[in-house]
């Protein structure tokens, strides 16, 4: 039997490039099952009583925080839809921007065709420096951590603090980023504040014994899965919808890879036998 | 270097972060209102003194940059770029404000597309890499592959859908072998932590508590 060429590796990228293109092209709409996990957190946020207020908050980098925004931005909608409040906690230098995609994308404000009003129903802060001091700066003492907000406007001229104080007046914390374990630590461990993750898969793989540890009160989505998850249980298709198309073909890929290259290696045994 | 400066950078240093680390510890282990406001206006403190660092690494960066440029070294006119760049960023999110659509799109169309383009090259070089390092010659290497392949197989979505069993499967090797591996190399992470910051607290590690010059 005639062996396999070793495949360069500028094939192997030429394949991918276009398998990634096809479902960019054509969307396959391919279906994906539902998670109790996910589930879970829809009917925690749905069942939150009118007016509270949420905390959208950590520290990461856009560049991977985009696998947590399509369960972000469904959830910010789900949040306008349900008359909650949202204020930013930003830990990251990058996260102030990440937050202002986040309410962009989601369309929420009432110059995008929601019914969000800046400063009464959201406020966006700037970069709060200090990591996990900052933090918990924050939770005791917010008045006197944040003094302004992202355009300068002093925090006492914008309704939504009025109430805000500390992390009593806090009712859930999300936490779209990769620094989700500081999140964890700090609010839920010490604050008893209930935390919610829409993560990125690795950081589901690392940072799910959390949700053993604290029941009930730490909560994680699963990559671009949980996002599209996230989409569906608020009728919105997006960038998790669209990551399943490719999610798909490329793992086909990667296994047909895998089996070709030992199928190749046991062929060149064969020869040189 | 005199004796003084070497005493103040010695044991000064050391004593601030041991005020510090004791203060931070105690209003997290105690329940008494002046220990906690000392805590909480050093963690006020740390946030000042992170802000004052990100202008240090900003001179940093423009002094280091800046004699590449003067001695035209590897790759000065790069650093030139970079300098020029940082300066035209700076004047420009003052004047039409850093949180301004306009500073965001650009924000967004140059860095974070760039930074997101090098994050996603790396499933081209994993794949290759898996084509070529997946091959099973052994035990060790048929269990990586096998594994591999099947936790791929387990997470794709038109498999699980009308399989749910199959998603179960996956969460179960996520939730159990998974699970213990991570939560072995976190308590590991964290018990060389502690004891990295003890041995730096009392001057064995070499650190930024250690005076040049020594043992």
């Amino acid at each position: 039997m005639a062996g396999i060429p070793e495949l360069k590796s500028e094939w192997i990228w030429g394949v991918l490039i276009v398998a990634f293109l096809i479902p960019a092209v054509n969307p396959l709409g391919v279906d994906f099952p539902d998670s109790p996990i996910t589930n879970e957190i829809y009917d925690l946020i749905e069942n939150l009583p009118e007016g509270s207020l949420i905390v959208m908050g950590g520290s990461g980098v856009i560049a991977f925080d985009i696998e947590s925004s399509p369960g972000m931005i469904a959830c910010v909608r789900q949040m306008e839809r349900l008359g909650y409040k949202l204020v930013t906690c930003p830990l990251g230098s990058e996260t102030p921007q990440y937050h202002k995609f986040i309410i962009d994308s989601a369309k929420v404000d009432v110059s995008a065709g929601g019914s969000w009003v800046y400063g009464e129903d959201y406020a966006l802060l700037p970069y709060l420096p200090g990591g996990t001091a900052a933090l918990v700066a924050y939770l005791e003492d917010f008045k006197g951590t944040v003094s302004v907000d992202m355009r300068g406007i002093p925090i006492s001229e914008l309704p939504i603090f009025d109430d805000f104080n500390n992390y009593e007046d806090i009712d859930i914390w999300i936490c779209p980023h990769w620094g989700f374990v500081t999140i964890i630590r700090i609010c839920t461990g010490e604050y008893g504040l209930t935390a919610i993750s829409f993560a990125q898969s690795t950081a589901y793989a690392f940072f799910s014994p959390y949700m053993q540890a604290y029941p009930g009160q730490v909560y994680m989505t699963n990559g671009y899965l949980g996002g599209a998850q996230y989409e569906r249980l608020n009728d919105m298709k997006g960038l998790g919808h669209m990551v399943q198309d490719s999610y798909t073909i490329v793992s086909v890929l990667i296994a047909g890879f895998i089996v070709l290259g030992n199928v190749t290696m046991v062929m060149k045994g064969e020869e040189e036998e | 270097m005199s004796a003084t400066s070497t005493y103040v950078r010695t044991y000064l240093t050391r004593i601030v972060v041991v005020v510090a680390a004791v203060a931070t510890l105690a209003g997290y282990y105690f329940a008494y209102e002046p220990i906690s406001t000392v805590s909480n206006e050093l963690n006020i403190w740390s946030s000042l003194i992170t802000s004052f660092t990100l202008f240090v690494g900003l001179i940093s960066v423009f002094a280091r940059y800046s004699r590449s440029v003067m001695n035209r070294d590897n790759n000065w006119p790069f650093h030139l770029y970079c300098l020029a760049m940082i300066v035209v960023w700076i004047i420009w999110g003052n004047m039409i404000g850093m949180y301004s659509t306009l500073y965001q799109t650009l924000y967004m169309s140059t860095k974070i597309t760039l930074h997101i383009t090098i994050i996603g090259q790396l499933i081209f070089f994993s794949v290759s890499g898996m084509y070529r390092t997946f091959r099973i010659k052994s035990l060790r290497t048929a269990v990586f592959a096998f594994f591999t392949v099947l936790i791929v197989f387990l997470n794709m979505p038109p498999l699980i859908a009308p399989f749910p069993a199959l998603s179960t499967a996956a969460y179960w090797l996520l939730d159990n072998p998974q699970m213990a591996a991570a939560r072995a190399m976190v308590m590991c992470g964290g018990i060389g932590g502690v004891i990295l910051g003890i041995r730096i607290l009392l001057g064995i590690e070499k650190g930024a508590l250690r005076v040049t010059g020594g043992d």
